[in-house]
Formats: structure tokens, sequence, C-alpha cells
């Protein structure tokens, strides 16, 4: 008899007490879990694992990272025995994105050395506003190795977010205000362009690091 | 009909308040029923001039957050804010009114919930800095919460 593996529901600090939104987060995972587990690779992965990956490496978008030349698009492939860490996002974001871009700045300082063969992706879905020099400051103050993208064309940001069944909507109230909704998972991609593991919000960095050290060794044997 | 209700009750309560002061004679003439701990407020990444507090609240009697100030030397303007999904998965924030507090029952503000949030920063939030908010409670009641920034919640 083969032994199903052990799922392990998140049980994530900061979703502790977090009322029903994260209970439906976390069965909804479980349950994406308990049918990953299903298929060939039952692994102890915590995030969420797709029967079929998605495949994002159609995906490319303007580079205004300090460290581009400004005219090369990034395409979401992870180089040869890396991994590429995407978030789609926006700097006027005072809850989610700083959670979580912190709590990755956490996973990665417990990867270690391996960390290094890790890249962070952060698109904004507020172009409007996030200008170049905002979003290298910003996810600077997180990761020294990163990606900032940023498209002025909507139907070019639409079409990312559909290759990662994601969404973003801006709305500027009467008032001003503007109100930004968006998909708060965490995706990490491979060298292949594939999705092979997504993150919800309220992922604690135990979970993160955990599932990053497994998809390392994975994409190391590969090589 | 809510409100009268509400009357009602805080009369009770401080019909009973008095008594208990009477009763105990030198009692404290504080009426203070809320108390606040873990307050944290997150490192505000560059570029940014918002912030976010989080605490867990609890009031003795039922009451409700209803306002969230800061002093104008650390930023503009501080409002409660949720943060809470939508149909499609997706995420987004927005000021509310007020927070109940259910008696006895600590109401924690934390990352993807409620949060104080923090508009116009005069300067960044740094690590080992406190920030200070002063709530206002439903009861007319008034606290001020130091909160300690830190990069992850304690």
């Amino acid at each position: 008899m083969v032994k199903s593996p052990t799922v392990k529901l998140l049980a994530p600090d900061a979703c502790a007490t977090l009322s029903h939104k994260c209970a439906t987060i976390f069965v909804s995972a479980a349950i994406s879990m308990l049918a990953a587990s299903c298929s060939s690779e039952p692994r102890a992965l915590q995030g969420i694992v797709r029967d079929s990956p998605l495949h994002v490496e159609e995906v490319s978008l303007p580079d205004v990272s300090n460290t581009g030349d400004g005219e090369t698009p990034f395409t979401m492939r992870a180089a040869t025995g890396e991994l590429l860490f995407v978030y789609f996002g926006y700097t006027s974001c005072p809850d989610l994105c700083p959670t979580t871009l912190a709590t990755w700045k956490a996973a990665l300082r417990q990867v270690g050395d391996d960390a290094a063969r890790v890249d962070t992706v952060f698109v904004t879905v507020d172009a409007a506003r996030d200008t170049a020099e905002i979003l290298n400051g910003y996810v600077g103050s997180f990761v020294d190795r990163y990606h900032v993208l940023r498209t002025t064309d909507p139907a070019e940001l639409q079409s990312a977010l559909d290759a990662f069944l994601a969404a973003a909507t801006i709305e500027t109230a009467a008032d001003g205000k503007v109100e930004v909704s968006h998909t708060t998972v965490a995706y990490m991609v491979d060298d292949r362009g594939d999705v092979i593991v997504e993150w919800p919000f309220g992922t604690n960095a135990d979970a993160m690091s955990g599932d990053l050290k497994i998809l390392l060794e994975d994409v190391r044997q590969r090589i | 009909m809510k409100g009268s209700n509400m009357k009602t009750r805080k009369l009770s309560i401080g019909v009973l308040g008095v008594i208990a002061v009477l009763a105990l004679g030198s009692c404290s003439s504080d009426s203070e029923t809320i108390t606040v701990d873990g307050a944290w407020a997150r490192t505000s990444p560059m570029n940014t001039e918002l912030g976010a507090v989080y605490m867990n609240i609890t009031a003795a009697e039922d009451d409700a957050l209803v306002s969230a100030t800061v002093d104008s030397s650390v930023a503009m303007s501080a409002s409660v804010h949720e943060t809470t999904m939508n149909a499609d998965g997706t995420m987004a924030m927005q000021e509310v009114e007020k927070v109940a507090l259910p008696a006895g029952t600590a109401v924690s503000f934390e990352p993807g919930g409620y949060h104080i949030m923090l508009m116009g920063l005069n300067q960044p939030l740094s690590l080992g800095d406190t920030v200070t908010v002063t709530l206002t409670f439903e009861s007319g009641e008034s606290v001020s919460v130091d909160a300690e920034v830190r990069d992850q919640a304690p």
C-alpha cells in the first residue's frame, strides 16, 4: 500500500486569528494540496501546487530596474538552475504588499546562501503612481536582487495578469481616493517558465523557506 | 432604537460605576475599560509615505473603535482601515467607520485585516522607533498607544 503523504494545513501566524477570509484561502489551499498529493509528486510543499502548472514564459514586461538597461523587457522565466518570486502589487499599499515582501525577505534569510539563486520580480499594477524610481527604492528596501516591471499599457498588464490567473483593478473615487484591488498570491516560477508553487497571502516565512529549499534542490538536479 | 438601548446601557454602566466607586471609596477615578497589547508598526519601505500599525484591543464593556489620530510630527493623518477579500479573490483595503469591540474579546488588528493606516509620514518608520497613535472609542474613552517599529509581527 502506498502511504499517502501527510498534507499539512498552513496555520500562518499572520492568519492565526483571522476570520473566514483566511479560512477560505487555506481550505482551498488544502484542497489544492490534496489534489496535488494525489498526482505524481507527493512532496511536502506547503503552498498551492496545480496539477497542470501555469506556463508564464510568454509574459514579457518592461523592466525598469536600476540594474537593467531600460530597453530589454523581462521574461517570466528563471535563469537555469534558479527560481523567480513574482508578485503583483503597488507601493502605496501599507498592509498587504509590505507584509508579503517582509515575509519573503525573512524566508530568503532562512534559506541562507542558496537564496542567491532566487530573483524577485515585482510587477506594479499602479503604473500611474509607481514610477521607476519609486519602485526601485521600494522593492530594494526588501531584497538586493530584484526586477521591477512597469507597463503603462493596460492591455499588456492584463495579459500578464491573465497568464498568472491574477487580477487587479484601480478605481479613483470622486474625492480623489484611489482604491486598488489586487491578487495577493506570490508565485514561484522555475527555469522552464512554469509556476511551480503559489503562496496565498498569510503564508508564513517558515512555509515559504521550506518550500523554497525543496524547489531549489529540484531545479539544481535538473541542470 | 439601537441608540436608545445604548444610552440605557451606558447609563446603567455609569450607575454601576458610581456604586463601585462609592463602595471602594478610594478607588481611582479612571474609568478605563480598554486594554491594548502587542502594538507594533511595520518599518516603512523607501519611497512610501504610508505606514500601518497593528495591535490587539480588548474592551471590558461592549465598545467600538471610532477613530485614530497621530501627532502631526509623525504623519499627516491616521485612519482605521480594513483589508478584505473580494469575490474574485483579489484583496483591497478601505477606511472603516468603526470597529466593534465586543466585551472581553480581544480584537486583532493584524496584516490582512484591520490596521491603523498612517498617511503622509514625515520620515520613514525605522527599526526600533516608537510611534504613538491615539485611539478614540465610542464610549468616549481615548487611549494613547506606543507601537514599536519592527520588520515582522512580534
